[in-house]
Order: C-alpha cells, then structure tokens, then sequence
C-alpha cells in the first residue's frame, strides 16, 4: 500500500497534462524536455455508484475517440464476473486470457491484450468472467496499472456498479476519476455518495449522461444545471439520449462511428476536453428549477 | 401460513430493479395483499426514495440484523395504501457489514407476518447480492433487450441455484422490436430459458415518477399502471395473459382486438 501512495503523490495531474498534452499545444515548454523513456500516461477510472448508467458505454467511446485523436489508449474492464466491455467493443471473441491472469502470472499483459479490429493504437486488457472481484488484491491490480501508463498515453478503468471490493479495485491505480451520471435522483443520490469515497487526490470531473432535451423543457427531468447544483463537480460534458446507442451497443460498434449521432458528437467532444482542449458543453438548458429546490428538500443535496 | 420471499435481481445494474420493486409491491397492496420491501443496496438505497418514504427511516435493516431494533420498529407503513411497507437499507454502512445467515433471519422473521416479502438487490455479483438471495425463495430477473443485461442475466441466473426464477423483460421499445434493432421478449425467453412474469414497455413516465418519488402504480391513469397490476396478478398466480409487444402482423393485431390483451 505504501507503494501507491507514492506512485499518485509523484505523478500529480499538473505533470500528467504536460507529458501528454495535445499535439496541438507544441509550442509548450515541455517540448524541449527530452522525452522519457518511459510513458507515463493517465489513468482514469468511469465510476458511478449506480449500475446502468453508461460507465461502459462511455469507457468504451472515450476509448476510441482518443484512439482516433492519435493516443494510444488501454481500456480496462474491472467488472469481474459480469464483463461487458468486451460486447460493447465488439471484441468478445477475440478475448482468451484476462485481467486476473495477468495479475496472477498466468500470462503476459501482451498475450491479454485484445487489439481493436479498427483501431490499432486501442486495447482491451478484458475481466474474467468466471472469477470473483474479491479474488483481484487492490495492489496487485495498482501495479497492473502502474505498468499499463508506461505503456499507454490513456489508461480508462471501467467500474462495476456499487462500492464494494469491485469498485475499490478499479479506483486504486487511478488518478483522475470520471463520475457519470444520468438526470435522475437515484442516480444522483448515488453518484453523491461515490464522490465522498473516492480518494482525496484523485481529479474528479463528471458526465452527465442520457439527457433527454425534450422532457427537460418539459420539466419532467432535471438539468444539467439541477444535477450540477447538487454534485457541484467540474462537469466535462453533457450526452443526450439517442437510440442510436442501443442499437450501436448491441451491434459492438461505437457511437461515435455512427454518423450524424449527437450521442456519438457528445462522446467526441468529451475526448477533446481530457486532452485540454476548451469547447463548450450544450448543456440543453432549462429555465426551471423544480428540481433543485425538490431534491434540496430531500436533503440530497450538499448543505 | 408463512408468505412467500422473491429477490428481484438482474446483474446489470440500471434495468429497473429498484423501479420494478416499488412498482410491483404497490400493485399487490392494491390487490390487498400486504407487502413488505427490503433494500438490500446497503450503502446505495434507494427504493426509499423511489418510494418517497425518505424522510421518515428512524431504523433500517442492518439495525434488525444486528437486534438493535425489532422488525417492526423499523418498517415503514405507506400512508397511501394500507398493507405496504418498506425496510430500508443504510446508507452509511457497507455491505459486508451483514452476513448472509443474518439476512435469511430477517427475511424469515418478515416472511411470518407478510403475504409477500420483495427484496431489492444490488446490481453485480459480490457480498450485497448475495445477501439479497440468502433469504428469497424465489427469484425474480428484471432484464432489458439488450446483450449486456442479458449477459449479466444469465450470469445470474446460475447463481440463483434450484429457486424458481421468473422474468420481467423492461424497457421494451415496440418500434424497434418490429424495425429489428431490439430483442423481442420471445428471443430473452428463449436465451435465459424461463418463463416471463411480465413486459414493461419503454416509457417517460416512468423517469418523472420515479424522481418524484410516486410510483406509477399509483395513478390509475398511467399507462404503466395497468401493466404492473398484471405482473402483481401473475405472481399471485392467476392467468393473465401477456399482452403482445413483439410483431406479430396483421393477424397479431386482428386477434389482440378481437379477444384483448389484458
């Protein structure tokens, strides 16, 4: 454990964002420091608290939209036992040995590595599926993130539902923390409660996920603006709620490669603000408030 | 004459558990049955809140397991109809902070003064499900039409071991059943292999309801209404028919006018 703390205090984000910045900031100090031998890329973590919120889903667009921005991306699926990143990719035949092989030897983190078919600089190290989460020693699974940023610019975790032994061990190795949530009390109520168990220094930023513009204006669902009156985290962006996802989910393609999807622009975009890059977020705003001052009644929020 | 434990469970998280639970417990007390619900998402409840009965948890499940409380102490009575109640889950503990055989005495306590006992389940696989399936004799899987959750279902579902486990199929999207971009609820059957309580359509409603806290069961009026009731009455073991949601052309359609869906 001594081991971990070490690891996050000397890779604070401010020199995370200089070693793999942008390509289009080239004119940063940091391009005259000679290049370390090693990588050491960002490892973040999709967590939520509730289930079925989108943490795959968008683990698996953000993946593939900093693959297509030019970085070399592992996507990393904590969800032992009920793995689904693989489907989600389109990648589930292709996977033969998993995380917890790695962690205990059996292989090479190259002979877990499943390669994208489109994308060759994006990766899938898979869970097992026939394994427990309480098999996986949070240190073990530090380490194997540890070496997963020397070798890769992006390190996205993707966490189970809940805040047991499974979620513990996908936040470990992680640095920086992306809480997705989606306009509804329950899930808000939830990702609350996540926030407060995530370590101090891990950057946390937030998605809020399945916005549906019409019943905002309608006032049938919060906004961005209600959930963000409650989480008050830095809100990276906003992605509304399409078809396009379910079937794009089914079918093991991303969104993003659906042309014309606002789901799939949305994820884009979210990509380009990890990377630094200053772009508005649509918030699909609403004059109405209803539900701040409901759920403030409910004590749901922050005081 | 003991009442009768279900889980409800899925696996995935987010297919509607917690929904279904609410919605599901309020259509039997309106058949006059009394109900009990338990929040077995210890550190994450929610159904108090689904249930709008969040101001009102003085107790919760992990004071009766640990004898701090009697059961009843810490039920919640539903002021809106009389024979449901809700044992919540705590917020500030975590799951391990319980064990299995204690749950099952929970359950079993609740079982002795219930018709019905729901029991709301964690998403995923570690201590809080199982927790949640110690004490149920019978299960109920609330799946989606999509691969992840009928992947997850699946997982489950050799989890639940000899119990008789029956499924709701939700968030059916009718229009994209017919344009074959969603499972239809005989393609889940057949992939999980067992029988189907009920099929939820795909509804906004469901999303205002649920954060205002009043289940739709509530509202006659809903359209979802009507649908929950049904499930209710299946799982009491009358015959309800299912209605049709998959595509079954003009003759599907001339036959649901002619004898009804419901």
């Amino acid at each position: 454990m001594p081991d971990v703390e070490n690891e996050r205090r000397e890779t604070s984000p401010a020199i995370v964002e200089q070693t793999v910045a942008p390509a289009s900031s080239a004119a940063s100090p940091a391009e005259f420091t000679p290049r370390p031998a090693v990588k050491t890329g960002r490892s973040i973590v999709l967590t939520s608290g509730k289930g079925g919120v989108g943490k795959t889903t968008t683990t698996a667009n953000l993946g593939t939209a900093l693959a297509d921005a030019g970085h070399s991306v592992v996507v990393v699926d904590a969800d032992v036992g009920l793995r689904n990143l693989d489907v989600v990719l389109g990648l589930e035949n292709r996977v033969s040995k998993h995380l917890l092989d790695v962690i205990e030897g059996k292989c090479t983190l190259d002979e877990a590595l499943v390669r994208d078919r489109v994308r060759r600089n994006l990766q899938l190290l898979p869970a097992a599926q026939n394994r427990e989460k309480d098999d996986v020693p949070e240190d073990k699974m530090a380490d194997l993130v540890r070496q997963l940023r020397e070798r890769f610019d992006f390190v996205l975790i993707d966490c189970p539902a809940g805040i047991e032994q499974g979620f513990r061990n996908a936040v470990v190795g992680a640095q920086e923390a992306v809480v997705v949530t989606t306009p509804e009390v329950s899930a808000v109520r939830d990702a609350d409660r996540i926030v407060g168990l995530l370590p101090q220094e891990i950057v946390i930023k937030l998605v809020v996920n399945r916005v549906r513009p019409a019943m905002v204006r309608k006032g049938t669902m919060m906004s961005v603006a209600d959930v963000n009156a409650i989480l008050r985290l830095d809100l990276i962006g906003v992605v509304p709620d399409e078809r396009e996802i379910i079937i794009a989910t089914n079918r093991g393609t991303p969104v993003i490669d659906i042309e014309g999807s606002e789901t799939g622009a949305a994820f884009r975009r979210i990509a380009r603000r990890l990377l630094g890059e200053d772009i508005p977020i649509p918030l699909f705003e609403d004059k109405s408030n209803f539900f701040t001052r409901f759920m403030t009644t409910l004590g749901v929020g922050r005081s | 004459m003991a009442g009768t434990s279900y889980v409800v469970t899925s696996g995935k998280g987010g297919v509607g558990k917690t929904t279904t639970t609410a919605n599901v417990g309020c259509a039997l007390a309106t058949l006059g049955v009394q109900v009990v619900l338990v929040d077995a998402d210890i550190g994450l409840r929610n159904l108090d809140l689904v249930l709008g009965l969040e101001k009102r948890i003085v107790f919760d499940v992990v004071d009766v397991a640990e004898g701090r409380c009697q059961p009843r102490q810490a039920l919640i009575r539903d002021k809106r109809l009389d024979g449901l109640y809700l044992l919540p889950a705590s917020q500030t503990k975590d799951k391990e902070s319980i064990g299995e055989d204690q749950m099952r005495d929970v359950v079993g306590k609740l079982t002795k003064e219930f018709d019905v006992v729901l029991i709301d389940c964690p998403a995923g696989i570690e201590h809080g499900f199982r927790n949640a399936i110690a004490g149920a004799d019978e299960a109920i899987i609330v799946t989606t039409p999509e691969v992840s959750a009928i992947r997850d279902a699946d997982r489950i579902l050799g989890m639940l071991g000899t119990r008789r486990t029956q499924l709701i199929v939700n968030r059916v999207r009718t229009e994209m059943v017919k344009t074959g971009d969603m499972l239809g609820v005989d393609d889940v059957a057949e992939i999980l292999g067992r029988d189907v309580l009920g099929v939820v359509p795909d509804d906004e409603e469901i999303i205002d309801t649920t954060n205002r806290g009043e289940p739709v069961v509530l509202d006659p009026s809903r359209r979802l209404s009507k649908t929950y009731i049904a499930i209710a009455r299946r799982l009491l073991g009358e015959n309800v028919p299912l209605p049709s949601f998959d595509d079954d052309g003009l003759f599907g359609r001339l036959r649901r006018l002619m004898i009804g869906t419901r």
